[in-house]
């Protein structure tokens, strides 16, 4: 059971429509965006409930679901929108604000979701674009499943999908002192 | 002989795809009073009625049928097609072979064509006996009755008015003004109601062709449209209006204490009171069941502090009679009482209370300068929640219908909580949010948006206290759990419901209402103003939950209703009215029950044979008659003949077939 009108006033959905500049209160529960969202069938709870939970203030609750991180960002839902909510925006907040505060689903999904996102990063980091070759090795070493979709390996690199090596981009330095920088900012906040 | 020409239509598609037109004009052509059948795509269109009207003149026919639509539809139509080819337009009759025959029997071609041709062969022979008719002529009184002074009684009364149309207005309460004059601002302009309705009210009294009687009641109406008459119940009010400057020293002094229902009894009036500083009339009138010197003959404190010697408590009841042609109820609605709801706590627990208590409440000129408080300790409420459908929608425990106005003004009310008290926050308990209305879902999204009304969908289940706050619970249904939210107030949007004396009213004004207590429209899309009594219409939520606009417009439909009855000095009418022939009548006066309008009456004549003694029969008022024919069924003698169904007319159609 929920209870409502104890905590005083909804810090929860200012810090969500801060960080997502969008304005979550807009929501009225039409469902439009759980009916487009490919992923919504796999959600704890679709993206109409998160909306709704973020009015509620259900912070806790919202940062242990897996829906923002499953959500692909893809903006399918937004798009569809018809009050024209960034819903991936507000996704993203709620990621953000979950590690941050240190409340994450620690499901085995959301664990394996968590460190392809980190790879990913680091990828960008270390050559400025994404290694694919690297990253699934990577992806599958941390994840303890080596063999992971192996035998598509053959075809694709015969295919040329997968290229052997990375040609770092000429701005590779560039975007590390982005990452540097973010980083001192994180810290010093 | 007989000169019929038969016209069947083919309705577009309507007729003709179910029925053989052709096979039926070649059947009608068999008849021998026959002199011309036709067919036509469109009877009803300008080159259908040309065909009539050449047909008329080129075959002399002396009779017409048209074989189509329901008479309802078309009826007029043609009967005007008739008068221009110089016809008397009662000699049509018309064969309803859509709605009776090609829309019912779509499954089978063959029956509906049969049915089609005998619906034809009966009104040729009923169309052979047909007489020439004419329209009858009813003198009218120019003076309108509006019952009850709320905002659908003001908007008709100045309507009728304004086309110098004099009009009595009749209100129950000392002042009028109704419900709105208790709303503080409107949705969804959030304007004050007080500023839009009492420049209204003031121009009522002050204009010249509106004769207000307050503190009355309408306790008779006998006779017909345009020639009514009304005897007025005027209660005594202790007060001579006449010399009385309303300046309230007397409520001032008045030791009398008693619950003011105009503030939904949040605070006391005196025993002699005005409703609310902008009455109109603003003259007090004596409560004679709280008044002390009514009750036990001692106190008279008000006749000693008015300077104008206008109280007087010898004051009786009065019956005022007026003549009038039409009559306007608008006698408005009641809240809804939600004592059932026992597992709301109403009447256990202190702050919980009605829309309307707290309408009250935050209205400018209400009981609390309007700050919402808790009645319990009279603190401002932070967390208020609303719960909508309270006695509406509900099977069990309230009235099925939807009441309407309860989404929009609970909207309105969290805004106004909002404006009132800043740091507070609204929860609205719901099942749908209804915002059908010019501006209103806009308004619901200013609601939700800017004030950040929090919406959970779903009926509170229970409520209960926990320490000095109230926890109500529901299903939130958008995450499909349960919620408590800790209340500091609860609000129950209360259904409309139609006033309790609306039966009574009905009987006596002889119209109907339904299972619910609303007045009875004519008919629900086509005459929505009109009841099925000729001169009487309605106005406002005593037809049905309404909100103010739609009031407004539906009185204002109702004024030109009225100016439009009285807009010739006499009223035309259709012929189709019963007589009675008085050497057949034997005065058993059973059709005076039959009928069901009231038109027919008892008269005595002279026996004939030149005796002077008399004896009763009955007589019909043409002017009441809806030609429905109860009374000719009824009588036993075959007395009484209905002008256009007479018996050899009836007699024709049964044979032909």
């Amino acid at each position: 059971m929920i209870t409502l009108g104890t905590q005083g006033k909804n810090t929860f959905l200012d810090d969500v429509n801060i960080k997502s500049g969008a304005n979550v209160l807009e929501c009225y529960q039409c469902g439009k965006c759980v009916g487009t969202c490919p992923v919504s069938q796999y959600m704890d709870f679709p993206p109409r409930e998160i909306m709704q939970m973020i009015k509620l203030g259900l912070r806790n609750e919202c940062y242990m679901a897996n829906s923002h991180w499953f959500c692909l960002t893809c903006s399918a839902c937004s798009g569809r929108c018809p009050r024209e909510i960034d819903i991936p925006a507000v996704m993203e907040a709620v990621r953000h604000l979950a590690i941050n505060e240190n409340y994450v689903n620690d499901s085995k999904k959301v664990k394996e979701i968590r460190k392809f996102h980190d790879i990913f990063l680091d990828m960008i980091k270390r050559y400025g674009r994404n290694y694919e070759l690297r990253m699934m090795a990577e992806f599958n070493i941390r994840t303890r499943n080596l063999f992971k979709d192996m035998h598509l390996a053959p075809k694709a690199l015969l295919k040329g999908k997968i290229p052997l090596g990375v040609k770092p981009l000429k701005s590779a330095k560039a975007i590390k002192r982005m990452f540097a920088i973010a980083e001192k900012l994180e810290k010093n906040k | 002989m007989a000169r019929v020409g038969v016209f069947v239509c083919f309705c577009g598609a309507n007729i003709a795809d179910y029925v053989d037109v052709p096979q039926v004009v070649e059947e009608v052509k068999r008849i021998k009073e026959v002199k011309f059948a036709t067919e036509y795509k469109y009877m009803c269109s300008d080159p259908g009625q040309g065909m009539i009207r050449d047909a008329i003149i080129q075959y002399k026919l002396t009779s017409i049928v048209v074989a189509a639509c329901s008479p309802r539809m078309h009826e007029k139509t043609f009967r005007k097609a008739l008068s221009d080819a110089g016809m008397n337009p009662y000699l049509l009759e018309v064969a309803n072979i859509r709605e009776h025959s090609s829309w019912v029997h779509q499954k089978d071609k063959k029956a509906a064509t049969n049915k089609a041709m005998d619906l034809c062969r009966m009104a040729v022979a009923k169309s052979i006996a047909n007489e020439q008719l004419h329209e009858i002529s009813v003198p009218v009184t120019k003076r309108a009755l509006v019952i009850g002074g709320g905002i659908a009684g003001i908007q008709a009364a100045l309507d009728i008015a304004d086309a110098r149309i004099p009009v009595v207005l009749v209100e129950r309460s000392p002042s009028i003004g109704g419900k709105m004059a208790q709303l503080d601002e409107t949705f969804p302009t959030l304007d004050c109601a007080q500023c839009i309705l009492t420049p209204k009210m003031v121009d009522v009294a002050s204009h010249p062709y509106i004769e207000l009687i307050p503190y009355s009641e309408v306790i008779e109406l006998q006779g017909f449209v345009g020639n009514y008459k009304v005897k007025i119940k005027k209660k005594a009010s202790y007060v001579n209006f006449k010399t009385c400057t309303g300046c309230g020293a007397c409520w001032q002094k008045c030791p009398v204490k008693v619950a003011n229902e105009y503030n939904m009894g949040i605070d006391k009036r005196k025993a002699i009171y005005t409703p609310f500083p902008q009455a109109v009339p603003n003259k007090p009138v004596i409560d004679a069941e709280h008044c002390t010197m009514l009750l036990k003959g001692k106190c008279g404190i008000c006749a000693k502090v008015c300077d104008k010697g206008s109280i007087d408590y010898t004051m009786q009841d009065e019956i005022i009679e007026r003549e009038i042609g039409a009559v306007v109820v608008a006698t408005g609605y009641d809240m809804w009482d939600p004592t059932p709801y026992e597992e709301y706590g109403v009447g256990r627990f202190k702050d919980i209370i009605t829309s309307l208590e707290f309408e009250r409440m935050v209205s400018a000129n209400g009981p609390t300068n309007g700050v919402p408080v808790r009645p319990s300790d009279g603190k401002v409420p932070k967390n208020v929640v609303f719960i909508k459908c309270v006695g509406s929608r509900d099977e069990a425990k309230g009235i099925e219908y939807c009441s309407k106005i309860c989404c929009m003004y609970t909207t309105k009310h969290t805004i106004l909580l909002h404006h009132k008290v800043h740091d507070s926050h609204a929860y609205v308990f719901y099942m749908d949010i209804r915002a059908a209305g010019k501006g209103y879902e806009e308004f619901v999204k200013k609601a939700q948006v800017d004030t950040g009304t929090t919406y959970l969908r779903g009926r509170v289940s229970k409520i209960y206290k926990k320490g000095d706050k109230l926890m109500v619970r529901g299903e939130d249904a958008q995450i499909g759990q349960v919620v408590e939210v800790e209340a500091d107030l609860v609000v129950l949007a209360t259904a409309v419901s139609a006033p309790k004396d609306n039966p009574n009213l009905a009987r006596l004004l002889g119209i109907s209402y339904d299972k619910y207590g609303y007045l009875s429209e004519a008919h629900p899309k086509l005459r929505p103003v009109e009841t099925a009594k000729a001169g009487i219409f309605l106005a406002g939520c005593t037809q049905a939950p309404k909100d103010i606009p739609e009031t407004v417009s539906q009185a204002s439909a109702c004024a030109a209703k009225v100016c439009g009855l009285f807009a010739g000095d006499t009223m035309k009418k259709d012929p189709m009215v019963s007589s009675i022939n008085n050497e057949y009548c034997s005065g058993c006066q059973n059709c005076l029950n039959a009928c069901p309008y009231g038109a027919i009456v008892t008269e005595d004549v002279a026996i004939g044979h030149g005796s002077k003694d008399l004896r009763t029969v009955a007589k019909i008022n043409e002017g009441v008659c809806q030609g429905c024919g109860s009374c000719v069924a009824i009588c036993r003698s075959t007395a009484i003949t209905l002008a256009g169904f007479t018996d050899s007319q009836i007699i024709n159609e049964i044979v032909s077939i």
